[in-house]
């Protein structure tokens, strides 16, 4: 055991000493300090210039035409950066004349867009048809106000046609919406602004992210250590003094270290800079624990399945192949975490928690997103992946005895198969 | 009580068997040489000794013990393939790998100095390993290897990369460390450096062995088979005598292998044809040894 823990204090300080360490270990409370610095800036912020926009309409119900040229001055007057400019195709008498007209000039690229509204618009179940062609990415946003711009035109002309007063109806549909989070006293209570929705959203996903990285990065300084380990070839030397166990679990112990101070100095960076920018994250103390539990059993899992990885690749390249199923898997949290935090008790959020390498990923962010996770689906997530380290723990263990002595050519699987089996 | 036990120890990879049924006792207190071409299994022997490959069949002990685990503080291996941390200091290496061998601290203050001196490397002991000489870092992985005071030290080819100094300097600790009783097994390429240290040799060739006896037997064994004459005149009778059955002239000197026969009687045969002004029984290097018998065992197999 004192070997172990001898191993344990080389692997700690001499990672903790190496350049991307520090660097990552300074570089992510700077990065979610200016993400959670910048949200709160970017809902203010103005689209930039863009060329204008040739669009043409087509109105065959012929009583719109003061309301488009209304709403397109409007907006051209507030955005003189960014243009529409309207001409109207008027039908003479072949309504589809000028409609063949107008869509071969959005085909000679004349047009941006095309619009046709039906004769029965105002009245009836007609409606507002949009062309374009081959439309560009970068023009959706454009797209979506010209509809808007098309879409008030015709309400417009409808509160018209009703004589309704638009100003009055304006009046009455402003309902403003002020939220408060109430905190322990009556001299707590803290407006929310709009960011703080987002923060609500963004802890649980935090919290998720902080396992994915401790995980992913740790297991990363695993997989490094042991190839330099392999490739330096001192593995032999320290196999003459400790077993393969022994190395391993020293790794494991050593790493496991790193990752809970990292850890330890992001929390502190993320709550610091939330507390400075006033924000309320409701972190409670059983969701610390909770968080501790996942993170070490998951740790444990990645860094056993990492030292099997590294132990049969001479090169960090190698282990890329190797590597991809287990991040493919990791990263589907990461990809689903809108929908988890949606519904954290949903099918998709239950069935994951029992898949081993992202169970802490998702319970973490079931339990952050504050959901009554029922208590015995915690118990069992726990049991499992406990059971799924050994279990992973004990086949790295053989596997890494033989492949970290073998040089050249990686095993198949089939061969680490046959490792396994042996005694 | 022996300090190495391999009995009818076998080593396949694939079809290839690198160790095939070898059967060794290493006494306490010895110096082996452990000799053999390139590819034969020396090292594969070597790490299953350390218990870093396990054999296919067969039974190993170590300082009377089947459990190498448990004697591992006990035993000093530098392997082939040498290696230590880049990024460490000398001194931090020397202490590290002296900590894991279960060298208490205390101890450690004093031997980690006292062996970077040794070893010439105090004034290098706070430099990182990776800027170090190739030869400073094989003496300082030396020095690794015997940090713990080991009653076994294994070493495998532990001369390769050194100049003649160096190589003396390991030379020397390795006989201090035979007069304070304790037992090496090394493997080399370096004939002359084997015969000045081995009490035994180990020959194995294509993982078995064909040599295992005191460097003093095998040589006697060998000697009586060359000897080296010089004569005056004519030289050409010496291939016919019965009892010769090769020549090789450098100059004057013939160099005359003999087959199993006496040299006095070869001298006297001599006397009788012509004047002998230099006649000298040939001690066989270990040079030669090896050759001839890798070669005769070579030449059996194919």
């Amino acid at each position: 055991m004192q070997r172990i823990l001898k191993i344990a204090r080389r692997e700690f300080v001499e990672t903790a000493k190496t350049k991307t360490f520090i660097i990552g270990v300074l570089m992510a409370p700077v990065i979610i300090g200016a993400i959670i610095f910048f949200t709160s800036r970017i809902a203010g912020d103005k689209a930039g210039p863009r060329p204008p926009i040739q669009v043409a309409v087509t109105d065959l119900s012929k009583q719109l035409a003061e309301n488009f040229e209304i709403s397109f001055d409007d907006y051209n007057k507030g955005n003189p950066n960014r243009q529409f400019l309207l001409q109207h195709l008027d039908a003479q008498q072949d309504a589809n004349a000028v409609q063949i007209q107008g869509k071969t000039r959005l085909r000679n690229d004349k047009l941006d867009a095309y619009v046709v509204l039906d004769q029965d618009i105002l009245e009836g179940p007609g409606k507002i048809r949009f062309y374009t062609h081959k439309p560009k990415p970068t023009d959706f946003d454009a797209y979506l106000t010209i509809e808007n711009l098309f879409r008030k035109a015709v309400e417009n002309r409808r509160y018209q046609i009703e004589k309704l007063d638009q100003d009055l109806i304006a009046k009455l549909r402003y309902v403003p919406i002020e939220r408060v989070e109430i905190g322990s006293a009556d001299d707590k209570e803290q407006i929310q602004t709009p960011i703080q929705g987002i923060v609500n959203m963004m802890v649980p996903f935090f919290f998720m992210y902080l396992i994915f990285l401790g995980m992913v990065g740790t297991g990363q300084q695993m997989l490094g250590s042991i190839i330099e380990e392999k490739g330096s070839r001192i593995i032999e030397v320290l196999l003459s003094a400790v077993s393969p166990f022994q190395l391993m679990a020293g790794k494991i112990l050593g790493l496991a270290g790193i990752g809970i101070t990292v850890m330890a100095l992001w929390f502190a960076a993320a709550y610091a800079a939330a507390c400075w920018q006033g924000l309320n994250v409701g972190v409670t103390p059983q969701l610390m624990v909770y968080f501790v539990i996942y993170y070490i059993l998951g740790f444990l899992f990645f860094s056993a399945v990492l030292t099997g990885i590294g132990s049969v690749c001479n090169t960090i390249k190698e282990t890329q192949s190797l590597m991809m199923p287990v991040m493919l898997i990791s990263i589907i949290p990461m990809i689903a975490w809108f929908k988890l935090v949606q519904s954290p008790n949903g099918t998709m959020a239950r069935v994951l928690s029992f898949v081993p390498p992202v169970t802490p990923m998702v319970m973490v962010l079931r339990l952050a997103s504050g959901a009554d996770v029922w208590f015995v689906e915690i118990g069992a997530s726990i049991l499992l992946l406990a059971v799924a380290v050994l279990v992973v723990t004990w086949a790295a263990a053989k596997i890494f005895r033989t492949g970290i002595l073998m040089y050249g050519k990686k095993p198949g699987f089939f061969e680490i198969l046959r490792w396994l089996r042996q005694s | 009580m022996n300090a190495v036990l391999l009995d009818n120890v076998c080593k396949s990879f694939g079809k290839l068997n690198a160790v095939d049924n070898l059967s060794v006792q290493v006494s306490v207190g010895r110096v082996y040489g452990f000799l053999g071409p390139n590819g034969a299994g020396k090292t594969t022997t070597i790490r299953m000794i350390m218990n870093i490959i396990r054999p296919d069949s067969g039974h190993i002990e170590i300082l009377g013990d089947g459990q190498i685990e448990q004697v591992k503080s006990r035993i000093g291996y530098m392997p082939e393939e040498r290696g230590l941390y880049r990024k460490m200091t000398a001194r931090k290496v020397l202490t590290y790998f002296g900590a894991i061998k279960g060298v208490n601290d205390k101890e450690l203050a004093q031997r980690v100095p006292q062996w970077l001196d040794r070893v010439e490397l105090a004034d290098w002991a706070d430099k990182k390993v990776e800027e170090l000489s190739r030869g400073m870092h094989q003496k300082l992985q030396f020095a690794v290897t015997v940090i713990n005071n080991p009653e076994l030290v294994i070493l495998d080819e532990p001369f390769s990369g050194l100049d003649p100094l160096n190589q003396d300097l390991i030379k020397n600790i390795i006989l201090e460390m035979r007069n304070e009783g304790k037992t090496i097994i090394f493997s080399t390429h370096v004939m002359h450096e084997a015969e000045k240290l081995c009490d035994f040799i180990l020959l194995i060739n294509k993982g078995k062995l064909i040599l295992d006896d005191t460097l003093d037997n095998v040589r006697s064994r060998q000697s009586a088979h060359t000897v080296s004459v010089e004569l005056e005149g004519d030289t050409a009778f010496v291939e016919n005598l019965p009892m010769v059955t090769a020549v090789k002239s450098e100059g004057n000197r013939l160099d005359v292998t003999l087959a199993d026969a006496d040299t006095q009687e070869f001298l006297k045969a001599l006397m009788q044809r012509a004047r002998v002004r230099a006649f000298e029984v040939k001690v066989p290097s270990l040079h030669e040894i090896f050759v001839n018998l890798v070669g005769a065992s070579d030449a059996e197999d194919s």
